[in-house]
């Protein structure tokens, strides 16, 4: 029913074919593109901090339920539209800008409110930073050399990045990148746990594996995370290789769950960008006219879109009049139906819709 | 006991109770997600609301991207969870009837949730709390079907289905005795 959308019937025998399914080629190609970029990274697995490989199992998992989960979800058709035009409108110029607001700032957080902007920027800026440092030290991308008494060699992919004192500011921040996000993340979490014991509406709508537990974790590996730098610090290390352990193994339990909770709209969120891509070139190129109106609505290609994704679920909404509704501008439509109701064709009367917003 | 909402259209006085009482459900953040429209605004005052039907297979939900809209077990069409919806607006163009708002600024699709919190535990929607002319009612199916026999319609048109409505819709709906043809007793 899917593959109506890219049926490509002149594609031979190619690469495609040596693979079972799309889930082990992304699989193939992204384990290929991590060993080669560990091997460049490590200068051919000279510097591999063992320590970590708890992590890198960790992450091979993730990349497997995360293709699992990205494949069943873009078979679906309308997904599957997104993603292919959103990719094509990739390189607008105002991909920067949007990307910008949508995964860094998150502006249209801003809009829902300051308090979930905090607490989502403390939370996100707080998970994505640790990411930053951690994945890169265990697969060796990034290492750390003392050449020189005093000064640490920052390497990055094979290559000297740069020399940075070993009492240095920059120093100090390369230590503690990861008390500083668990810090963040602590901070946020609190927050999104008060928010969601105070409120009566959102404890409402809460469920226990879906909202509360990713939560828990993340609380979980800041704690274990902070309480190591603790157990060197002013412990002198007591303790420090048994709740090493236990930080790993939160970390990649986190990361095993990550693809199928709450937390997968991490790895889904540059989507929005490809959306917010595919609304403004269709908008550029060609304007809908609603069939009744005659105002534009949406773009000629997201009517015609959503028209034949509906008709792939066999809904076919298409009157006697002529027009399908996904023709029709919103108030229209609303009219239209007001008109099968009551035999009046209200959606042909030139009154606008009066007073929809209980305002007085 | 599982209670279903429903309309009688033709009772509306245009009070637009059910609009302001929108506002204060839960989430729903001071914002109404019906509508109430005058049928005939140059002639006379009748007035109908429009909500979201929740359809047994929901248009807004099939042609969501991003999986946002879910279903819920009683059968309620949900509004976007906030983390997933990626703001296309494919379910507003998608919903047969008009029904889902998009916030811009908030990149948000928002529509009615038949109040959830209340409705999931048998407590009448914030609509259908507040009508005064028992246009918008919370009943269980033998509820309903008594006031099929009180109306005493026998024509296959008391409860719009095809080809009045698009497809099977989890709120009911009252045909109204105008375009019946008929007069209701109360
Ligand atoms: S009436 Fe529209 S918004 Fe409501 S469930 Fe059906 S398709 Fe979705
Ligand atoms: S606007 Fe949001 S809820 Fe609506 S179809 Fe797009 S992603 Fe789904
Ligand atoms: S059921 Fe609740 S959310 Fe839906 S229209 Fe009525 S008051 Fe609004």
């Amino acid at each position: 029913m899917q593959t109506n959308l890219s049926t490509n019937p002149k594609q031979g025998r190619s690469v495609n074919d040596a693979f079972a399914s799309h889930f082990a080629k992304s699989m193939f190609l992204s384990i290929l593109a991590l060993g080669i970029l560990t091997f460049i990274g490590t200068r051919m697995f000279t510097h591999i901090d063992l320590n970590l490989y708890g992590y890198m199992i960790g992450t091979i998992v993730f990349i497997g339920g995360f293709f699992y989960r990205f494949i069943a979800w873009g078979e679906r058709p309308p997904t599957k539209i997104i993603i292919k035009k959103g990719l094509k409108q990739l390189f607008r110029k105002s991909t920067p800008k949007t990307a910008a607001e949508h995964l860094v700032t998150y502006k249209f957080i801003w809009h829902r409110g300051i308090y979930r902007w905090l607490q989502h920027f403390l939370i996100g800026g707080g998970c994505i930073l640790s990411c930053f440092v951690t994945f890169p030290l265990v697969f060796g991308w990034m290492y750390f050399t003392m050449d020189d008494n005093g000064y640490y060699t920052v390497v990055g992919l094979g290559m000297n990045l740069m020399k940075v004192s070993a009492d240095g500011i920059i120093a100090f921040f390369f230590y503690n990148a990861l008390n500083i996000t668990a810090v963040m993340v602590i901070t946020g979490v609190c927050m999104a746990l008060y928010r969601r014991l105070k409120n009566m509406q959102a404890r409402a709508e809460q469920k226990f594996m879906y909202d509360f537990l990713p939560l828990y974790m993340l609380l979980f590996i800041s704690v274990t995370g902070l309480l190591l730098t603790f157990m060197n610090v002013v412990l002198h290390g007591w303790g420090q290789p048994v709740m090493s352990l236990i930080h790993q193994f939160s970390v990649i339990v986190t990361l095993i769950y990550l693809p199928f909770g709450k937390l997968a709209h991490i790895p889904f969120r540059p989507m929005s960008v490809f959306a917010r891509n595919y609304r403004e070139h269709y908008s550029e190129e060609a304007e809908k006219e609603c069939k009744v109106c005659g105002s534009h609505f949406v773009s000629v290609e997201q009517s015609q879109d959503v028209i034949d994704v509906l008709g792939l679920n066999n809904m076919e909404f298409f009157k006697k009049e002529g027009f399908h509704l996904a023709e029709l501008c919103l108030p229209c439509r609303r009219k239209y139906r007001i008109a099968q109701f009551s035999g009046i064709a209200t959606h042909e009367i030139k009154v606008k819709e009066a007073n929809q917003n209980a305002k007085g | 006991m599982k209670k279903r909402l429903y309309l009688e259209l033709e009772n509306c006085i245009g009070c637009r109770s059910c609009l302001a009482a929108c506002t204060q459900c839960g989430g729903h953040e001071e914002r109404n997600r019906n509508y109430v429209y005058d049928v005939n605004p140059l002639v006379n005052r009748q007035t109908m609301p429009l909500m979201c039907l929740h359809c047994v297979n929901p248009a807004c939900a099939r042609s969501c991207p991003a999986q946002a809209i879910q279903i819920h077990e009683t059968g309620a069409v949900l509004s976007a969870l906030v983390e997933k919806c990626i703001g296309c607006q494919n379910c507003t163009i998608a919903c047969p009837y008009g029904i889902p708002k998009f916030d811009t600024e908030q990149n948000l699709m928002y529509k009615c949730d038949l109040c959830i919190d209340r409705s999931k535990d048998g407590i009448p929607p914030m609509c259908a709390s507040v009508c005064p002319s028992n246009t918008l009612q919370w009943l269980t199916d033998e509820e309903i079907e008594a006031k099929q026999k009180q109306f005493n319609l026998d024509n296959g048109k008391w409860v719009t289905s095809m080809p009045y409505l698009e497809g099977e819709t989890n709120v009911r709906v009252n045909l109204p005795g105008i375009l019946q043809g008929v007069t209701k007793l109360f």
